[in-house]
């Protein structure tokens, strides 16, 4: 016990840093997430060719080695990024890659009635996309995106290969250390609580959706 | 001097005609109602008349402008979409499927339009909308949710949305096919009182029976052809086009 008290200051610290990456990506990657959709969804041909490129790319490819590429990748080519910020680069382009194609499936969920009833009352295009079509789909798409938050909270252990002290890392230099597997199940843990934050954060936001069918 | 003009309207789906060069000429006030087989063209008709689908050929002039008219090559053009925009706000639109707004109450539903498009100040549409939810009789249903209303409550909540926006045309498409027939009467009654007040109304349907009792004029679509058209008792009661007899006789038969 008071082994796993002594370990604590040095695993929350790594807390710190997967949290701040955790938050980081969500507040860029939610929202971008819509915006890279709405292009994906776009008639104007060319941007519609370029998201699909760009998803394919940041689908197709491991998240550890995007992460590699624009870490060691850009500092051959001279451009040097501090190492939390190509973790966070990394992370916004490959969450935003994933986040858009399920709020694309959202938007294409919700029934063309929608789009010609705005439509017929005037409504701009993007209006409707404000007022009528997003409303409608963050509901619909609340169940995937927590399984995205989720995993991203997960992913956040892959910056250890790029040397960011986040709390896997914490957890494996403090089993190295002292020869002990405790720090392993302590991380788990950290991780647990985390995600069981996570799940009661959405099922708080499902419920406030609820006030509709 | 009609209110709506539409001139050789003619429309192609792949490889099918679907509107063979029709035209509709429809009075200020007028009650015009289109009944005809499914797949008769009728419902694309009117979704043609505003805009929801494009023709290929043909003009279509509203309250004395001009939407869409043919170019030296003889194709539809269409004016730009501000004018569009504009044009088509003098038409209301009523669906089968009522589309209402569901994340929306039932009076945000019928300020939502009047505030975002006309920007109207926000008592002025709140007593507009409520007005007309009284008037269709919902008075007491401004704050439910569509989920929590009947069919025929949604499709009255429709109406009144669309009339929120002061439309000089009204349009139905089929406004109560997706109704249990209970249910299909508290929204032709509403449509009924529309009527009496002279809004102009073209309504595609099946209700022969409302159609003989309310529209001025009966017309009969088939194969993307207007078959026959006149007066209710005209089209209805003494039909001379075979095709029109025949579904009548098949409407009726199955009542």
């Amino acid at each position: 016990m008071e082994y796993i008290a002594s370990l604590l200051p040095f695993m929350l610290e790594g807390t710190a840093v997967t949290l701040q990456l955790f938050f980081l990506t969500l507040v860029m990657a939610l929202p971008l997430g819509v915006v890279f959709a709405v292009a994906r969804l776009s008639k104007f041909k060319p941007l519609n060719v370029f998201m699909q490129f760009y998803i394919w790319v940041f689908r197709g490819t491991p998240l550890l080695l995007q992460l590699f590429f624009i870490y060691f990748g850009l500092g051959i080519i001279g451009i040097s990024l501090d190492r939390f910020l190509a973790a966070v680069v990394a992370f916004v382009l490959n969450y935003s890659a994933y986040l858009a194609e399920i709020y694309r499936s959202g938007m294409q969920s919700i029934d063309r009635g929608q789009f010609e009833a705005s439509d017929v009352l005037g409504l701009s295009r993007w209006q409707t996309l404000r007022h009528i079509i997003l409303p409608q789909m963050f509901k619909r798409v609340l169940p995937p995106i927590s399984n995205e938050v989720i995993n991203l909270i997960k992913d956040t252990a892959l910056v250890y290969a790029i040397g960011i002290s986040e709390l896997l890392r914490a957890a494996k230099i403090a089993a190295l250390r002292d020869y002990l597997f405790v720090p392993f199940i302590v991380a788990a843990v950290f991780y647990l609580i985390m995600t069981a934050f996570i799940q009661q954060f959405f099922k708080w936001l499902e419920s406030r959706y609820d006030y509709y069918r | 001097m009609y209110i709506l003009q539409a001139t050789n309207i003619y429309k192609r789906f792949q490889h099918t005609d679907v509107l063979k060069d029709i035209s509709l000429n429809v009075e200020k006030g007028e009650v015009v109602a289109i009944i005809g087989p499914s797949g008769s063209g009728k419902s694309t008709f009117l979704r043609c008349l505003n805009r929801l689908e494009t023709i290929d050929r043909g003009q279509i002039e509203i309250g004395g402008e001009i939407m869409v008219s043919n170019n030296a090559d003889g194709k539809a053009v269409y004016r730009g979409e501000k004018d569009i925009a504009r044009i088509r706000r003098k038409m209301g639109m009523v669906f089968q499927n009522f589309n209402l707004f569901p994340h929306k109450s039932v009076l945000e539903n019928l300020m939502m339009a009047p505030l975002l498009v006309n920007k109207s100040d926000v008592n002025e549409a709140r007593d507009t909308a409520l007005a007309l939810l009284k008037k269709v009789g919902l008075a007491n249903n401004a704050d439910s949710y569509p989920f929590e209303l009947s069919g025929g409550m949604q499709q009255r909540v429709a109406i009144a949305r669309a009339l929120a926006m002061n439309p000089a045309i009204m349009c139905f498409d089929e406004p109560t096919s997706a109704l249990d027939p209970e249910l299909t009467g508290e929204v032709l009654k509403v449509m009924k009182d529309l009527a009496q007040e002279r809004m102009t109304m073209i309504v595609v349907t099946h209700e022969i029976g409302f159609a003989r009792e309310v529209a001025h004029r009966v017309i009969f679509m088939d194969d993307g052809l207007i078959v026959e058209q006149g007066t209710a008792s005209e089209v209805l009661l003494n039909p001379q086009q075979d095709r029109t007899k025949a579904f009548l006789g098949t409407v009726l038969m199955a009542r």
